[in-house]
């Protein structure tokens, strides 16, 4: 009797801890999943051509200085992101291949800024996890379709392979993909602001 | 390879790596775009691809998809430019050697923005480097051409 008792508590508490713990250890390692996210997002690799709506995007890196800039040649890339405005559209310089020569232009098959809605430079990592959740702000997309997206597009993977001796983003394209399912399946948490 | 160049039709023997500016240059002997810093940070070897300017320092000549125009090609001797016409009338040229790019640049910019601020020209054409400081008289070349063009 006693010995059935005991099995009884046991499995009370286990059946508690796993109501009480069981979250808030999903919660945890969403978080350590989206931080992983956020060191790729926030990188300048990919944030240079997250900006805000000053249109500028950004150079840096050691053959820069010690700080971040305006990309140079006065650009500024308009509302249209592909710099129509001022006619001078990123694609005179930047064509679909990678300038392999230190201040040279890097390529792709498109060049662009994102949109502003999706803006990263100069934001925290709550404010781009809560973006990256708000279909307002992330083209219309499930969680899924963003891992997709990241895994996928031609223009997210140049972020991997810039060319030349630019710094490539952390990680990989399937690893980054693999960080946002992580954390979309732990319930998608962002850290507090 | 094929490329059409100011109307021609060409028959190239070479790398698709090469450089436009080295297959216009060496290979077709068209001198009008200029080598300045290979690297896209100048822009005297600007020409126009399918009518936008590109820099054809850094483009591919296997990556060339539509035809190709030149200074040479911009305009005739007896029919400018608007922008040609400018340039003379502003005597903008001292040492001449970014007009090629300089000009096809303004062409370029003026097709997509045919009433342009002096911002939006400072904005354009800033990324076409003048080492004779030549920059407010090709403004004032810009501002003439446009006028032009929207009576034409």
């Amino acid at each position: 009797m006693a010995a059935h008792r005991y099995w009884l508590a046991t499995l009370a508490v286990i059946v508690v801890a796993a109501f009480v713990h069981g979250p808030a250890v999903a919660a945890d390692e969403g978080l350590a999943a989206w931080a992983k996210v956020n060191e790729v997002f926030s990188h300048p690799r990919c944030a240079n051509c997250h900006v805000g709506a000053d249109n500028l995007p950004i150079w840096s890196g050691p053959h820069y200085g010690s700080q971040p800039r305006p990309h140079g040649m006065h650009v500024d890339a308009g509302a249209s992101r592909i710099g129509a405005e001022n006619g001078l559209l990123c694609m005179s310089c930047h064509g679909p291949r990678n300038a392999e020569a230190n201040h040279g232009p890097p390529g792709a098959h498109a060049w662009l800024l994102a949109p502003v809605s999706m803006q990263w430079s100069g934001r925290s990592s709550a404010e781009i996890c809560a973006q990256i959740k708000d279909p307002q702000r992330n083209g219309g997309r499930a969680l899924a379709e963003i891992a997709d997206h990241v895994e996928h597009d031609a223009l997210v993977g140049w972020g991997w392979a810039p060319g030349g001796d630019r710094e490539a983003a952390p990680y990989s394209a399937v690893q980054a993909a693999g960080f946002l399912r992580e954390w979309a399946g732990h319930g998608a948490p962002c850290p507090s602001p | 390879m094929k490329l059409s160049v100011n109307g021609v039709e060409h028959e190239l023997d070479v790398e698709p790596e090469m450089p436009l500016l080295w297959a216009l240059r060496d290979a077709l002997g068209i001198t009008g775009p200029k080598y300045g810093c290979g690297i896209a940070q100048c822009g005297a070897c600007t020409v126009h691809v399918n009518g936008l300017a590109v820099r054809s320092c850094v483009l591919r000549v296997g990556d060339v998809q539509g035809p190709v125009t030149t200074i040479e090609g911009l305009g005739q001797a007896d029919a400018l430019h608007a922008v040609q016409a400018a340039w003379i009338e502003h005597q903008v040229a001292q040492c001449g050697y970014c007009q090629s790019g300089q000009i096809m640049a303004a062409a370029a910019f003026l097709a997509i923005q045919p009433e342009p601020t002096d911002e939006q020209i400072d904005r354009a054409m800033s990324a076409n480097l003048c080492r004779c400081g030549t920059y407010t008289r090709i403004r004032e070349v810009v501002h003439t051409a446009a006028a032009k063009l929207r009576e034409a």
